[in-house]
C-alpha cells in the first residue's frame, strides 16, 4: 500500500515524502427506496490530507458520510482501512477504525459540561472509583490550547456559540485520537472570523498527519484548504482533483456539470418599488434585537446582511410572531400590526421559511405533499363548513409546483426526509408559493443548497417578488445578497447600521459594514 | 429522529424489508393466529356468529376509549386520565338519572359535556401551564377519582336504575347489532375521517410529527393539542357512560381498567400497517387482538391473573414493535 502513493498531491507538500493511503471506498452503492442515492462512488483518503467532497445537494456526499460514520449500510462497495477490508456496521466501530464525524446538526448533550461533552463514551480514568475529572482536564487542556477552545471546562455546553460547539467537536475527536476527521459543511453557519479561525484548525491537524475529509459548498475554502477533491454528481464521482487541475472552473463544471445557471440581469431591472408592505419602528427584544427600524415594500427583495448573532434570525422571529417585542410597534398596509402567534401571523399574510429547515420547516416523516399544503389548507377542502380534503385538488396543487420548482421526487407522497437538503428547502418554500403570502421572510434560503439549486431558487425569489410579494431574506453568506436583493439593509449587534442600494450593495460593503461597530 | 443517535447493525435490504413487513404485519397476523388457534382448540365454542358478536361487544367500549386515546397520542401527548374519567362519568350518569332525576338524555349530554370539559382541562395545563402531559393528566385522574368518591360517599349507586338506561347498552335498535357496536363504529368511522380526510386532521398530524415546524406553517399548536385532549375526554365520558348501563350500576372505579387497555390497544395500533405511527385503524385493530386474547382465555377458564400477565405482556411487545417500526422507517 506503500507504493500506492505515487502521484503528484499525494505527496506531502513539506517533506516530499509519499502520503500513506488511509481509507479506500470503491464501487459504494446505495438505494433508499426506489431513489439511488449512490451509484458506485469511489474515494481514496491519504494520511494528513485534507480531502474535499463537493457535489450538489442529492449528489450522494451525506450518503457516502451515513456509510462511513457507521449509521447507514451500503448495497455495495468495498471499504479498507490501512488496505484492509472493513465493515463499519454501528458508529462505535467506525470510531474505533480512527474515524471522528462532526455533522451540520453538531450532536452534544446540552445539560453536560463541555469536559463531560467532550469525553462523552470515552474511558475515564478514576482514583477510588470516581471519575478523576482532575487529571482529565490537565489532559484534555493542552488540546484545547490547541483549537482555541477558550471556554471554562464546567460550562454548559448549552451555552456554547456553534463556534465553540465546533471546537468542542474537534476536541472529542483529538483526544479519540482520530486518524481521520470528517467535517460536514463546517463554516455553513459560522462567521467569516470563526470559519478563518476552524480552517487555520484544519490547517494544523492535517500537518500533524489527521486527514480531514472536508465537505463543503464554499469553494473558497475547498480550494484553499484541500489537497485534492472528489466530486459528486448525481450519485457518481464524477471527478478526482488535485495539483494544477484544482481551479474553480473545473470544480463549478464537475459539480453542475458544464451548466451553471446565473440570475438572469433583466430579472430585477429597475422595477418600480411599490407600496409599503410592512413598516417596523423601534423594535425591540433585547438582548439581541435593540431597536429596529425599517419599511418592507411589494415587489422588492430587500435583504439583511449581518454577521451570525446580530440579531437577523430573531428580528424575523418577531416579525412573524415567533417571539412578541419587548418595545416598538409594526405596521402591515397602514394597520397596526401586533402578532400574538405565527398563525396571526399567517392569517394577516405573511410568511416564514425558517433557517433550520429539518427541525423547523419539516414534518420529515410525511411526504411532499402534506409538508407542501400545510398552510394551504384552507384552499383544498371542499367547503370551510366541512372540511374534507379534496385528494384531486390536493394532488394536482402539490404536482404544479413540484414540476415549478423542478424537485427532485419520485411522486408527491414520498417522504420529504428522504429528499435531499435542497429538494427540502424547495418543499419549504412550495408550501409558501401555494398559499401566496403578502409578505415572505426567508431565513437563510440557500444554506447547505448546491450550486444548481442555489441559482433556482434566487431565480424564483425574483419572480415572486415580480410579482408584487414583499420578500426578505436574512443571509450570512455576503456573496448571496448583492446578486439578489434590491437594497440591503446590514444589521449588527442588534441594529441597523446601514442601508445599501443600487452600486453600493457588494460584498466588501456588507463585509465592512458588518465589522464596522462590531469591533 | 438524529441519525447521529441511532445506532443499529448492518442490515441487508433484504433483512430490512423483512423486518419492516414483519413489524407493521405483526398484529394482523397475531389476530389472525390466534383466531385460528382458538377456533382449532374449541371449535364449538369459540368461531360462532354469537361468539364473535359477542367479543366485539365486549371490545367495543375498549375501542372508544382507545380511540379517544389515540387522538391524545397523535398530536404528541399522553392521556393518563381516561380510566379515572370514565369511572367518574359512569358514576355521575348514574347519579344524575338515578339522584337527581334528570332524563336519560340530558343526563348523558351532561357527562359528554362534562367528558369534554375534563379534556379542557387536561389540555390547558398541559398546553398553558407546560406540565409534562404524563404528569398532568395522572394528577387530573386522581383528582377525578377523589371526585368520584366524593360524588358516590364511597358507595356504588346501584338501586334505582332505569331500565330505560340499561337498555342502551343491552340494546339492538338497529339491524339486530348490539348497540355498543354501533356506537363504536360511528366513533371510529368520524375520528378516523377526522384525522385522515380532513384539514384538522392534517393539522392535527403536523403537530404530532413536528410541533416547532407545525407552529411556524401558521397552525395554532395549542388549540389543536387541547382537541386532542378534548375529544379524548369526551371518548372516555361515553364509555363510562356505556359501561354504567351495562353494569347497571355507578362504581368508583369500574372503568379505570380500561387504562391500560387503550395504552395497549394505542401502541399496538401503531406498529400496526405504519411505521410506529398512531392512527385510528391501528388502535381498532389493537383493541381486538387484546379482546380476542381475553376471549379465548375465558373460553378455556384461564385464571384472572393470567389477563392481566397477557395484558402487561401486550403492552411491552406493543411498544418494542412501534418502535421497531420507526427505527426501520428512520434507516
Amino acid at each position: 500500500m506503500h507504493g500506492t502513493a505515487a502521484a503528484g498531491a499525494a505527496s506531502n507538500p513539506e517533506t516530499g515524502a509519499p502520503r500513506r493511503l488511509f481509507l479506500s471506498a470503491q464501487g459504494i452503492a446505495k438505494a433508499y427506496g426506489g431513489v439511488k442515492a449512490l451509484n458506485g462512488v469511489s474515494l481514496a483518503l491519504r494520511e494528513g490530507e485534507v480531502h474535499g467532497l463537493v457535489g450538489a445537494n442529492g449528489a450522494g456526499k451525506s450518503t457516502l458520510i451515513k456509510i462511513l460514520a457507521g449509521l447507514t449500510a451500503a448495497d455495495a462497495g468495498r471499504i479498507t482501512i490501512d488496505g484492509a477490508p472493513v465493515t463499519i456496521a454501528a458508529p462505535h466501530e467506525a470510531s474505533a477504525l480512527g474515524m471522528s464525524f462532526i455533522h451540520q446538526e453538531l450532536a452534544f448533550i446540552p445539560e453536560m459540561s463541555v469536559i463531560e461533552n467532550i469525553m462523552l463514551g470515552l474511558p475515564k480514568p478514576s482514583r477510588l472509583g470516581f471519575i478523576d475529572w482532575r487529571a482529565i482536564a490537565r489532559d484534555i487542556a493542552p488540546i484545547a490550547e490547541r483549537v482555541g477552545l477558550n471556554t471554562p471546562f464546567h460550562a454548559k455546553a448549552r451555552s456554547l456559540s456553534t463556534a465553540e460547539a465546533w471546537l468542542v467537536n474537534i476536541c472529542r475527536a483529538l483526544v479519540r485520537k482520530s486518524r481521520l476527521l470528517v467535517m460536514d459543511e463546517p463554516t455553513a453557519s459560522l462567521s467569516a472570523r470563526e470559519a478563518e479561525r476552524l480552517l487555520a484548525i484544519v490547517e494544523d491537524l492535517s500537518r500533524s498527519g489527521v486527514a480531514v475529509l472536508y465537505v463543503s459548498h464554499r469553494l473558497d475554502e475547498i480550494l484553499r484548504l484541500c489537497h485534492s477533491v472528489t466530486a459528486f454528481r448525481d450519485g457518481e464521482s464524477v471527478a478526482d482533483l488535485s495539483g494544477d487541475a484544482l481551479t474553480r472552473e473545473r470544480l463549478m463544471e464537475a459539480i453542475v456539470g458544464g451548466n451553471v445557471e446565473t440570475m438572469p440581469a433583466e430579472a430585477r431591472a429597475n422595477h418600480d418599488r411599490g407600496t409599503v408592505a410592512l413598516k417596523v419602528r423601534g423594535l425591540a427584544r433585547a438582548p439581541m434585537v435593540r431597536g429596529v427600524d425599517f419599511e418592507l415594500h411589494h415587489g422588492e427583495v430587500l435583504g439583511i446582511g449581518g454577521l451570525v448573532g446580530a440579531g437577523r434570525s430573531e428580528l424575523a422571529r418577531l416579525v412573524y410572531g415567533a417571539d412578541r417585542p419587548h418595545e416598538g410597534a409594526m405596521e402591515l398596509a397602514g394597520k397596526p400590526y401586533a402578532p400574538s402567534s405565527p398563525t396571526a401571523a399567517v392569517r394577516s399574510g405573511l410568511g416564514f421559511v425558517p433557517e433550520e429547515r429539518r427541525s423547523e420547516g419539516l414534518i420529515l416523516t410525511k411526504s411532499v405533499a402534506f409538508n407542501m399544503q400545510l398552510a394551504n389548507l384552507a384552499n383544498i377542502v371542499r367547503s370551510p363548513a366541512l372540511p374534507l380534503i379534496d385528494t384531486r385538488k390536493r394532488r394536482s396543487q402539490t404536482e404544479a409546483i413540484v414540476k415549478s420548482l423542478a424537485v427532485k421526487t419520485p411522486d408527491t407522497e414520498t417522504t420529504v426526509g428522504r429528499l435531499s437538503g435542497g429538494n427540502q428547502q424547495k418543499v419549504v418554500i412550495g408550501r409558501w408559493l401555494l398559499r401566496r403570502p403578502n409578505i415572505l421572510i426567508l431565513d437563510e434560503p440557500t444554506r447547505g443548497v448546491d450550486v444548481g439549486a442555489r441559482g433556482e431558487i434566487h431565480r424564483l425569489i425574483r419572480e415572486i417578488a415580480a410579482e408584487g410579494m414583499a420578500v426578505m431574506v436574512i443571509s450570512s453568506e455576503p456573496d448571496e445578497l448583492p446578486d439578489l436583493c434590491d437594497r440591503i439593509l446590514v444589521m449588527v449587534e442588534g441594529r441597523i447600521t446601514r442601508e445599501l442600494t443600487g452600486e453600493d450593495m457588494t460584498r466588501n460593503a456588507i463585509v465592512s459594514a458588518s465589522y464596522a461597530s462590531a469591533a | 429522529m438524529t441519525d447521529i443517535s441511532t445506532s443499529h447493525r448492518r442490515l441487508s435490504p433484504g433483512t430490512k424489508a423483512g423486518l419492516a413487513f414483519f413489524a407493521r404485519y405483526a398484529t394482523i397476523l397475531g389476530l389472525i393466529a390466534m383466531i385460528v388457534a382458538f377456533s382449532l382448540l374449541s371449535p364449538r365454542a369459540f368461531p360462532t356468529l354469537l361468539n364473535f358478536t359477542n367479543v366485539l361487544n365486549q371490545a367495543s367500549l375498549a375501542i372508544i376509549i382507545a380511540s379517544g386515546l389515540t387522538m391524545a397520542v397523535i398530536v404528541g401527548e399522553l392521556d393518563l386520565s381516561v380510566g379515572f374519567a370514565a369511572s367518574l362519568h359512569g358514576i355521575l350518569v348514574t347519579g344524575l338519572i338515578v339522584a337527581t332525576g334528570l332524563p336519560i338524555p340530558v343526563a348523558i349530554l351532561v357527562v359528554l359535556a362534562v367528558g369534554a370539559l375534563v379534556g379542557l382541562v387536561n389540555g390547558l395545563v398541559v398546553t398553558k401551564l407546560k406540565v409534562n402531559s404524563v404528569i398532568a393528566t395522572l394528577g387530573i385522574g386522581t383528582i377525578l377519582t377523589g371526585l368520584a368518591f366524593a360524588y358516590s360517599a364511597g358507595v356504588p349507586i346501584v338501586s334505582g336504575v332505569p331500565e330505560a338506561f340499561l337498555e342502551i347498552s343491552l340494546g339492538r335498535w338497529l339491524w339486530g347489532i348490539p348497540n355498543n357496536i354501533v356506537v363504536m363504529a360511528v366513533v371510529v368511522v368520524a375520528l378516523w375521517v377526522l384525522v385522515e380526510r380532513t384539514s384538522i386532521g392534517q393539522e392535527i398530524q403536523a403537530v404530532g410529527g413536528n410541533p416547532a415546524a407545525a407552529r411556524l406553517a401558521g397552525i395554532s399548536v395549542d388549540r389543536i393539542k387541547i382537541l386532542g385532549f378534548v375529544i379524548s375526554g369526551m371518548c372516555a365520558a361515553l364509555t363510562g357512560i356505556l359501561l354504567a348501563s351495562r353494569l347497571g350500576s355507578g362504581t368508583a372505579s369500574a372503568a379505570d381498567g380500561y387504562l391500560l387497555t387503550a395504552f395497549a390497544a394505542v401502541f399496538l395500533g401503531s406498529a400496526t400497517l405504519r411505521d410506529g405511527e398512531f392512527h385510528i385503524l391501528g388502535t381498532v385493530i389493537g383493541a381486538l387482538v387484546i379482546a380476542v386474547g381475553f376471549n379465548g382465555l375465558n373460553i378455556f377458564g384461564a385464571p384472572t391473573f393470567s389477563q392481566y400477565m397477557l395484558q402487561g405482556g401486550i403492552l411491552i411487545v406493543a411498544v418494542g414493535l412501534s418502535s421497531l417500526g420507526r427505527s426501520i422507517a428512520e434507516r
